[in-house]
């Protein structure tokens, strides 16, 4: 109850699946993957993807693992480009309509509008000020108020503030493990992303902290693109407008959440689903 | 049917268990012992060294010295007199020269009677400690008199000391002598056209007022001094640790002070580190963040290579080309607004510093690129994450994430050159002084004895118990506990780091 203890001033919401409205696909589409083909080396992951990531909405990859989903998504920030000989083999992707893989394109601006969150929560070992900090240091903010004004309203959008308000300047390390996720994901706002991204960002936590992240990640899909991996089929179902399945690499089926929930237009997405596999 | 117990595993067992246990207990009965034995050894020395420099007192050494040390100040004197000629020869004309030769004659004449004196004292005093070392027995001069033993002469210690005082008086009336000689000497010094020497002369007449001004001081000083008085017995440690001699098997008095040691080993260790700890860690960074696999299975065995260099090698590689060539390029005429150059020693503090140097590398750039390479990934891609590009993530994620792996494998590598002992044996010019540190920088030119050094050289040539060997176990101990308390700190460090990263 050490957490239940920390955590008095959010008590733990049981998080209601509520039913998501579907939003038309009123605008162009945020992300858009064309014909992707992926690989490691001569080890190809990914192929022929097509997919258009609709914008301020949650989108969720599910899929068995190693089918590829994760892979994709680092594809959008090109976190690829740190693994030796991982590369897009064919096709494009595009954010807005740039191709993000042109040899002109900043990656640093493309990260600052792609924010990322990590499987396993990953803060600095720096103050918890510094952590959210550390992305507009990096990009060359110096003035002091700005900072403190951005921090503030990065952990206020990460439900984070109310927490850890008092104690800014000790260890983030101090944090329980869904404190430390929500300020992952504080410190990704912090830079002001339009797209975040999320690998399976609950997969290390348990339910009260889960419950906590998934309606933080509910409460950020009216301002960001929120693009999710998740193994957790009800995750995917309490807190995505749409889903894709994957399956050895390739898009199975794309389509609003409660369409794949309830009457997926695939064999395979509706045997996955219902746990016959995977 | 019942079972038998399998009793002949369990024996196997056991002998495993007995094999590797006695292993791990002989090594740390052997390790144990060595310990042991440096502490019998070195601590007897306290003893040996107080009973020398009681004796120092008793026998009068010291009352000579202190005649010695105002002698000694006047030939420094003459000596700064003929660097001041050596300037003047290219500005001042014949007559001047000449003139100033006769003055400084006279000047070093003028000490003649005072020498005298230092030299008459010191046989007496000498005679008088050979004497009652004989007696007493318990001092060793390295058996160096050994076979007049048999022929001990009765000893009339109260009338050579009584001798010995009546110099005081002497001392007086020489002093007196002195400070008229050199005041009417004065009057009579030539002056000078150029600037500089001008002014260096005027400097040397204010040190030759002081000089004069000191010599009552003196007289107090031996009307004052008492042979009765007894020498504390902490003066036997504080002489060791913070004695800025190190003067063995001299016909006079030995002293046995680590401080010039010590600093030749500090030294040459901060030479070391200031060149192998900006390599060592910029190369580690180099591989563990930058290089393409290619690289690193080239660069990474490479450099731990140097590692299996044996140390007389290098130092061979030392003497014959890091030296030579270092003194080569101070006499290039490029450097010469280098105020120290050219350098007069080849074999230097410098030589054998960038020689350790080499061999701190390997251990320096295995040690920061283990650290490095262990902190987490997801730091690394969280920074990256957030746009931050290369430089900045080292800089600010990775670094500092590793610091304490990093500042303990300098500590290592600290550790690692102090101890070395070949490579400053044959380079570092084991002259036994403390570097003259008034040259600034030129310091590090200048050749230094090491602690790994002496003992090296001198373990072989002494007697087996005499203060001397102790003197030179208490060099090893002293050795000893800085390697020990720089692997602690290290140790401490790595702790911390690992659980820093969790």
């Amino acid at each position: 109850m050490v957490i239940m203890e920390k955590e008095t001033e959010h008590p733990a919401p049981p998080f209601e699946p509520q039913k998501v409205a579907e939003p038309e696909p009123q605008e162009k589409a945020m992300i858009t993957v064309s014909d992707v083909d992926f690989s490691y080396g001569a080890h190809q992951v990914l192929f022929d993807v097509n997919l258009e990531i609709p914008p301020r909405a949650v989108t969720a990859f599910i899929g068995p693992s190693g089918c590829g989903k994760t892979t994709l998504l680092r594809c959008f920030n090109r976190m690829n480009d740190l693994i030796d000989g991982a590369h897009v083999s064919a096709g494009r992707i595009e954010l807005e309509g740039h191709d993000i893989n042109a040899p002109d394109i900043d990656v640093v601006e493309l990260r600052r509008r792609v924010g990322m969150v990590f499987q396993k929560s990953n803060p600095f070992p720096k103050s918890i000020y510094d952590n959210v900090a550390y992305g507009l240091r990096v990009l060359g903010a110096t003035k002091k108020s700005r900072i403190n004004e951005a921090v503030e309203k990065s952990l206020r959008a990460a439900a984070l503030w109310g927490e850890v308000k008092d104690r800014l300047d000790s260890s983030a390390y101090g944090l329980s493990g869904g404190q430390q996720q929500r300020l992952c994901i504080a410190r990704a706002l912090a830079v002001e992303p339009e797209v975040i991204l999320m690998d399976e960002p609950c997969s290390a936590l348990d339910p009260i902290a889960t419950a906590k992240v998934e309606e933080l990640i509910y409460q950020l899909r009216e301002n960001f693109t929120i693009v999710i991996v998740t193994h957790n089929m009800q995750q995917a179902g309490r807190c995505s407008n749409y889903t894709a399945f994957f399956y050895l690499g390739r898009l199975i089926e794309f389509g609003a959440t409660s369409k794949i929930f309830s009457n997926p237009s695939e064999r395979q997405t509706e045997d996955y689903i219902t746990g016959r596999f995977g | 049917m019942a079972v038998p117990l399998p009793v002949r595993r369990w024996h196997a067992d056991s002998l495993i268990k007995a094999f590797f246990g006695s292993n791990a207990l002989i090594a740390i009965v052997v390790l144990a012992l060595i310990t042991i034995f440096l502490f019998r050894e070195g601590f007897g020395f306290f003893g040996k060294n107080l009973a020398n420099i009681r004796l120092y007192r008793r026998a009068g050494l010291e009352y000579v010295d202190i005649l010695r040390d105002s002698a000694n100040s006047h030939a420094a004197l003459s000596r700064s007199l003929n660097d001041i000629r050596k300037r003047a020869a290219a500005t001042e004309s014949a007559d001047t020269l000449s003139r100033f030769d006769e003055f400084s004659t006279a000047f070093s004449d003028s000490a003649e009677n005072l020498n005298g004196l230092v030299s008459d004292a010191g046989d007496k005093a000498v005679a008088l400690r050979d004497a009652l070392a004989l007696l007493i027995g318990d001092v060793d001069h390295s058996g160096e008199n050994s076979e007049q033993g048999a022929a001990t002469p009765p000893i009339d210690e109260a009338g050579t000391i009584a001798a010995l005082r009546a110099n005081t008086a002497t001392f007086a009336t020489t002093a007196a002598a002195l400070d008229r000689t050199i005041r009417d000497l004065l009057k009579t010094a030539p002056s000078f056209q150029d600037a500089i020497t001008k002014r260096a002369f005027e400097y040397w007449t204010k040190k030759v007022d002081g000089y004069l001004a000191s010599l009552p001081a003196t007289t107090k000083k031996l009307q004052a001094w008492n042979p009765e008085r007894p020498v504390p017995a902490y003066r036997a440690v504080t002489s060791f640790l913070f004695g800025r001699d190190w003067i063995t098997a001299s016909f006079w008095q030995d002293w046995y002070g680590i401080i010039p040691l010590f600093v030749g080993s500090f030294l040459v260790s901060i030479v070391a580190l200031a060149i192998a700890v900006p390599f060592g860690v910029a190369s580690a960074i180099y591989v563990s963040e930058v290089a393409q696999p290619a690289e690193k299975r080239f660069i990474k065995p490479y450099v731990e290579f140097i590692a299996a260099i044996p140390s007389v090698v290098l130092g061979f590689f030392g003497i014959a080309v890091v030296g030579q060539t270092i003194r080569h390029v101070s006499q290039s005429s490029f450097f010469h607004w280098v105020s120290f150059f050219p350098i007069s020693e080849r074999l230097n503090i410098f030589t054998a510093g960038s020689l350790l140097a080499l061999m701190a590398v390997s251990t320096i750039f295995t040690l920061a690129e283990d650290a490095l390479r262990n902190v987490p990934r997801g730091f690394v891609e969280a920074s990256y994450a957030l746009g931050a590009n290369r430089l900045q993530t080292v800089g600010r994620v990775i670094v500092p994430a590793s610091l304490s792996g990093i500042v303990s494998a300098i500590l290592l590598g600290f550790g690692r050159v102090i101890g070395e002992t070949m490579v400053v044996l044959l380079c570092a010019g084991n002259r036994i002084a403390i570097p003259d540190f008034t040259q600034g920088l030129g310091a590090f030119f200048q050749p230094v004895h090491t602690m790994t050094g002496i003992i090296a050289q001198e373990m072989g040539e002494v007697v087996r118990g005499s203060i001397h060997y102790r003197a030179l176990f208490m060099v090893g101990l002293a050795l000893f506990a800085i390697t020990l308390a720089t692997n602690y700190a290290a140790q401490k460090l790595v702790a911390r780091y690992r659980m820093s990263i969790g």
